[in-house]
């Protein structure tokens, strides 16, 4: 039987490759068959399982995150010491709990895994300084209860003529008209505030809307380093990238202005202070910020769950990491006194309207 | 390599592909009239609905599975030179995939559209068979969202490549019905495909940071075969089209792994056609030269 069959294909072939066409033909059908069966580029892949769902997770963090060397972290330490507690016989959620403590090891705001009945999340960036803010505190005894709200933002005069902006995250999109009205309603003031405390961040292009009203010229607004490998130390050049003024006829803003900080002023609030700090008359008054400066990737583990990490750097004007948080300007570092705070003081905010009134 | 001389040595190669075939075309019908050939058109619209399977790691490094479909629309035609010999073809269509990954948890949606212009050169055997060979440029665009993922929720594809085509074509009858069964395999062989870097998001690209987005397209970087098989039947003048395709592709470069297979069952109508001025007659000569025949 063997031998027919070969005796039959061996005939194909001879009358096959008489014919000039398929003598042609045969070699790049070979080629092609080659290189199917060879070119498919392979991939990593885990079980789902708790001990291939850990060890996912722990690979894509290695491979991808982008401060290990900033935060001195041992990661292959930190392997050691979690991937003990795991067994396949442990619950979901017990996985899920020390999946999410190792990720607390990263000390990042950014950091977060998500399963379909919790997400973790690292609070001590935040949690372990003074809050150095309160929204009741402003509202009743600053402004009366009587402001302007539009798109996120909150906004009105203080008696002192200070124009007081109130942004509580960089999610709000401002759109540009928006925009001009608010200042053109400040024009009269002799300084503006604005009042980022708390502010947790939201969309770089929030941050770039905003600053163009401060500039006049084009601006180096920092510098961006990606990774360029699964290495810990494989970054790309930092790439400079710049601000340009807004367009022409929109309202500018040039005169002093205080950006008010605290800890909870983070990710692209924290790239908001990181670029005003150094442009001209705009002064950062309260306390050092939450620091974020990764921007986050998202992946996935073989069980579903989802896991965000700080991926790719991003560095001030100076090329300088801001990712453990910005310091106000020297000698505007303030507190809220939660003495003065209960008879209706933020000491932070006055000591920003103590500057714009001198 | 940089992109631009890439770029333009792709250009060149398939212009000295498709100059060369012209010049062999020229010697058979220089014996001919310039109005005494008709090349008719045969073209199909198809519809083709199957199982999709996407992993990229840019995105995520789980491998996802769902459906897939297709709107194609394809011609072909013999060549203006030579039309004995050469066929020119054109296929362009846009592909949608929805696919899940194993926990469903997250679904990939992937939209891509295609367009392909090629030259073959073919060989008329007996037994009613026709083999064809040839290039092919394709332009490929498309993109893979992830829902799911904040700053890196898309994946971009987009390849411009010079392939190696071939046909098999036999033609019969079934049930008393006049049909062409034809294989056609694509291989693109070299050309430039778009990637960002390992960990870049396309908000560093969004600001200018454009250098080393295009990577030379070869086997190692870039694989890609497209397999067509279909059955042309003749119903009347129409031609109902059966047939199977597949799509696989699968690139790594910084470090990114791309893997799309998609394989589909096909249905499409088409037909011959053949443009014609009233107002000239037609040379006593004239001579229908089929694509398919």
């Amino acid at each position: 039987m063997l031998t027919t069959i070969v005796h039959f294909v061996t005939s194909a072939c001879r009358a096959a490759l008489h014919h000039s066409a398929l003598r042609m033909a045969t070699p790049l059908m070979l080629l092609i068959a080659t290189v199917t069966a060879t070119s498919c580029h392979s991939i990593e892949e885990w079980d789902n399982d708790p001990t291939g769902n850990f060890e996912a997770l722990w690979t894509i963090l290695d491979e991808h995150y982008c401060f290990f060397a900033e935060k001195d972290i041992d990661w292959r330490e930190v392997h050691d010491r979690y991937a003990a507690k795991v067994s396949d016989r442990m619950t979901s959620k017990e996985l899920f709990y020390v999946c999410a403590d190792m990720l607390n090891e990263l000390r990042d705001g950014h950091t977060n895994l998500s399963a379909g009945f919790n997400t973790s999340y690292y609070r001590n960036w935040w949690s372990d300084y003074p809050e150095n803010y309160s929204a009741r505190l402003i509202e009743q005894h600053y402004l009366n209860f009587n402001y302007l709200t539009v798109g996120g933002i909150d906004y009105a005069i203080l008696p002192q003529n200070i124009g007081y902006l109130r942004y509580s995250s960089f999610s709000a999109s401002i759109g540009q008209g928006t925009l001009d009205d608010i200042l053109l309603y400040f024009a009269p003031c002799d300084g503006l505030i604005i009042d980022i405390r708390d502010n947790g961040g939201g969309a770089m292009t929030n941050v770039e809307t905003l600053v163009r009203r401060f500039i006049t010229r084009r601006t180096l607004a920092g510098y961006i380093s990606h990774k360029t490998g699964p290495g810990h130390n494989d970054f790309s050049e930092p790439f400079p990238y710049y601000f340009e003024p807004a367009d022409a006829g929109r309202i500018m803003w040039g005169k002093p202005t205080v950006v008010l900080t605290s800890r909870g002023t983070f990710s692209a609030a924290n790239n908001f202070v990181s670029i005003m700090q150094y442009i001209p008359g705009v002064t950062i008054v309260g306390a050092r910020t939450g620091g974020g400066s990764g921007m986050p990737f998202n992946s996935e583990l073989p069980n579903g769950w989802g896991v965000r990490f700080s991926a790719c750097s991003v560095l001030d004007p100076k090329g300088e990491t801001t990712e453990f948080g910005i310091d106000p300007t020297p000698g505007c570092a303030v507190d809220l006194d939660p003495q003065a705070a209960l008879l209706g003081r933020d000491t932070i905010l006055d000591f920003a309207v103590g500057l714009l009134t001198k | 390599m940089h992109p631009r001389r890439l770029i333009i040595s792709l250009i060149a190669l398939a212009a000295c592909l498709t100059s060369s075939a012209s010049g062999a075309a020229t010697a058979d019908t220089e014996s001919l009239p310039a109005d005494s050939v008709l090349r008719p058109v045969n073209s199909h619209f198809t519809l083709s609905v199957g199982r999709a399977s996407i992993i990229n790691t840019y995105l995520t490094p789980l491998r996802y599975h769902g459906s897939s479909g297709r709107v194609g629309y394809d011609r072909s035609q013999a060549f203006r030179h030579c039309p004995d010999r050469l066929i020119h073809t054109l296929d362009l269509g846009m592909e949608v995939g929805r696919t899940d990954n194993p926990a469903m948890t997250n679904r990939l949606w992937r939209l891509s559209g295609d367009f392909t212009a090629g030259l073959l050169y073919r060989w008329r055997l007996p037994y009613s068979v026709t083999l064809a060979a040839g290039t092919s440029s394709s332009v490929n665009l498309g993109v893979v969202y992830s829902p799911r993922n904040g700053n890196n929720p898309v994946a971009v594809e987009a390849s411009a490549t010079v392939n190696a085509t071939a046909a098999a074509m036999w033609h019969g009858s079934l049930l008393g019905r006049r049909v062409t069964v034809t294989y056609r395999p694509t291989l693109p062989v070299v050309g430039v495909f778009f990637s960002p870097d390992y960990g870049e998001l396309f908000y560093e690209i969004s600001l200018g940071n454009h250098a080393g987005l295009a990577h030379l397209a070869w086997w190692p970087t870039y694989f890609r075969m497209t397999n067509l098989l279909t059955a042309d039947i003749m119903l009347g003048a129409t031609e109902v089209r059966l047939g199977f395709r597949s799509d696989i592709l699968s690139t790594r470069v910084n470090n990114i792994t791309t893997r799309v297979a998609t394989a589909e069952g096909v249905v499409g109508l088409g037909g011959d056609w053949l443009s014609l001025n009233p107002r000239r007659s037609l040379s006593p000569q004239a001579r229908i030269i089929s694509a398919t025949y």
